[in-house]
């Protein structure tokens, strides 16, 4: 019996055209029975960044709240809005805190920022449970269905997707790579972020 | 001093014999050809034993096998199922119907029921009827008819893409519409070179080389087909379903 | 190991759990009442090891009396809930863990609306429409799949707590013999036989 693997769940993030989109299941288990169908594992950090959270259950929740708390206290006293990157960095350092004695959670986090010059810059990024960073340049995944999503993600993903492209790609991955998964599924949830607007579907699948 | 021996408990020998050496192997069925391909990467751990040791085998003009998991055991299992199939054409002077090949391979893997081949197999081909046809099976010889299966390390990458792509699953047909139940030949072949591209970039024991077998039935035709470049015709005889080759070269990271 | 269920219907949550304590292969008690009341709209179902269900479910009922003390008014179901689990969350991670299993139903007397959460001793929180912990929830989640109805009356929703209550005694081999049963609306909490 694998930690990580007790509750079950994944997220999955990917870049587009000036644009993120980032998605995860509801399931909530112990093991092989399934508790609840509406357990949500993406949390707003800013109104243009969003944070995924899958792994174990107890720490999902933890670190929701240890994570807004340090944001909002990062809010207070620079009087600005947190920078996606520099959110990727404080949960980075959140969760090495307790490298020997870990949470047992693999953030991924999709947020667009805004350059000086009026340039939208995407970003996604994800560590592992004690916060080892990676910045990819086109999806990154986690959770007990993340050998599926990198596959399918692999064969659909393409460079410069528009945002209803996006959400189609990132849709379809999900879709299809918790349906071979046991421990993922029964409902999805979709973020798409873009420079004036956040789109959030919530997708019916599979209940088996 | 060396030879003393130490009685501190009872000495425990153990020998596995079994081995994991990778690899992935994938067959899509169509209305009249199938589709059967593997990569010709051979490893142990994180060690490359070759970069080619083929896993695709022709059986007959009209069947070829993948085989997938322990390469020694797979290695000799083709060899047995090649000379039953020999056999078969000394008794009765033609060869073996596929769904016949089907059921001939579970009894050779049951029959090992309690010290099985550890592989995987994907047999491809052309039924009796004409129709292209996939059979999967696990090591001890459960197996089904199937329209597309991938097997082997990157199962889990590959077979979800597949429902997605060969099956449809999650989509919506457009309105007054249906899902086609077979792919063209063009399709599938971009579909499993896709896979296969995609499993390299994500999967260390997967790259190298990709052969893709194409067995098309009696009198189809071959349309595109000779447009491939370095194709190969490996048909026996002329006037039958035919068996085509292509090679492509993989990641070597 | 105890079994507890609970549901919601339209304005109630029904929470149900079985009253034999016992130890190895001795029942110790049969009338044992695993349910806390903890404020005048919150109820608290308690399984899991022995002594860490009193002691964790009176730490719980005292907390949220000096909260009423200190404030002048009750937490809400879902401000208590997240309270709860918190203290369960940060247990887990000490020397001694609490190892106690909650379900937590609720009346929310500012939006009158039922509240039930599904909470583990690990610190897994849930709200649901209908929960259940120990050997029972393999029956009675299949069976509650099936019947349970969020808009159902309470006569309604008796009646199916009946049918996993019934269910229970029918497939498990260690059946409970007897439950206690607590309902909280718009007008408290009580007490009722089945």
């Amino acid at each position: 019996m694998s930690i990580m693997e007790y509750n079950g769940g994944s997220v999955i993030a990917m870049v587009g055209k000036e644009c993120v989109a980032i998605a995860c299941d509801l399931r909530l288990g112990n093991q092989a029975l399934g508790i609840s169908s509406k357990f949500e594992k993406i949390f707003p950090v800013t109104d243009k960044l969003y944070v995924g959270l899958p792994g174990l259950a107890t720490d999902v929740t933890t670190l929701k709240e240890l994570f807004r708390y340090r944001v909002n206290m990062y809010t207070i006293k620079e009087e600005r809005e947190i920078e996606p990157d520099t959110f990727a960095h404080l949960v980075s350092s959140t969760l090495y805190e307790r490298r020997f004695g870990p949470y047992f959670i693999e953030p991924v986090m999709a947020g667009i920022s805004t350059t000086p010059g009026g340039k939208v810059k995407p970003f996604i990024a994800a560590t592992d449970l004690i916060g080892c960073l990676n910045f990819a340049k086109d999806f990154v995944v986690a959770g007990t269905a993340s050998s599926k999503l990198f596959g399918v993600a692999e064969g659909l993903w393409e460079p410069d997707l528009e945002p209803e492209d996006l959400f189609e790609t990132i849709s379809q991955t999900m879709l299809n790579a918790v349906d071979r998964d046991a421990y993922s599924g029964w409902g999805t949830m979709v973020y798409v972020i873009t420079k004036d607007k956040v789109i959030q579907r919530t997708l019916k699948g599979r209940m088996d | 001093m060396s030879d003393t021996v130490t009685l501190a408990g009872p000495q425990q020998r153990q020998f596995n014999p079994y081995s994991d050496n990778g690899g992935t192997i994938l067959a899509v069925a169509g209305a009249n050809f199938s589709v059967i391909a593997g990569d010709t990467r051979q490893s142990e751990g994180y060690n490359i034993q070759t970069r080619y040791a083929p896993k695709v085998f022709r059986l007959t003009d009209k069947a070829v096998l993948a085989v997938n998991g322990f390469a020694a055991d797979g290695n000799m299992f083709v060899k047995k199922v090649k000379q039953r199939l020999e056999w078969y054409r000394h008794a009765h002077s033609k060869d073996m119907p596929l769904r016949s090949i089907a059921r001939l391979i579970q009894s050779m893997l049951y029959g090992r029921r309690f010290f099985p081949y550890y592989v995987y197999n994907i047999l491809g081909g052309i039924e009796e009827d004409g129709s292209g046809a996939v059979y999967s099976f696990d090591p001890v010889g459960s197996y089904e008819r199937e329209t597309c299966r991938a097997a082997g390390a990157a199962q889990s990458l590959v077979q979800p893409f597949l429902d997605n792509q060969i099956y449809f699953k999650n989509q919506v047909a457009a309105p007054g519409t249906s899902h086609p139940s077979h792919l063209p030949l063009s399709d599938v072949l971009a579909l499993v070179i896709d896979s296969f591209t995609s499993a390299t970039e994500r999967h260390i024991e997967v790259g190298d080389g990709l052969e893709i077998f194409i067995v098309l039935a009696r009198g189809a035709p071959i349309h595109g087909l000779e447009a491939i470049q370095g194709i190969q015709e490996m048909t026996s005889n002329a006037e039958g379903e035919r068996v085509f080759i292509v090679r492509r070269v993989l990641k070597y990271d | 190991m105890e079994t507890s269920f609970a549901i919601t219907g339209k304005g109630y949550t029904i929470v149900a759990s079985d009253t034999t304590a016992a130890r190895s292969i001795v029942k110790m008690k049969v009338d044992e009442d695993r349910i806390k009341v903890l404020s005048s709209h919150l109820l608290m179902a308690c399984s899991g090891e022995p002594g860490d269900t009193i002691q964790f479910s009176e730490f719980v009922e005292r907390n949220i009396r000096l909260f009423q003390i200190r404030n002048n008014y009750s937490l809400k179901p879902s401000a208590a809930a997240a309270w709860i689990r918190r203290s369960l969350a940060q247990s887990l991670r000490s020397r001694k863990p609490y190892s106690v299993n909650l379900l937590l139903g609720g009346y929310d007397t500012t939006s009158h609306r039922p509240h039930l959460y599904w909470v583990d001793y690990l610190g897994t929180m849930t709200e649901v429409p209908f929960a259940a912990h120990g050997y029972g929830s393999y029956f009675v989640l299949s069976l509650l799949d099936k019947y349970h109805d969020p808009e159902a009356p309470l006569e309604e929703g008796l009646a199916v707590l009946k049918r996993c209550m019934d269910e229970v005694a029918k497939r498990l081999i260690v059946n409970p013999s007897a439950y206690k049963i607590k309902i909280v609306d718009k007008d408290g909490v009580r007490e009722i036989e089945l």
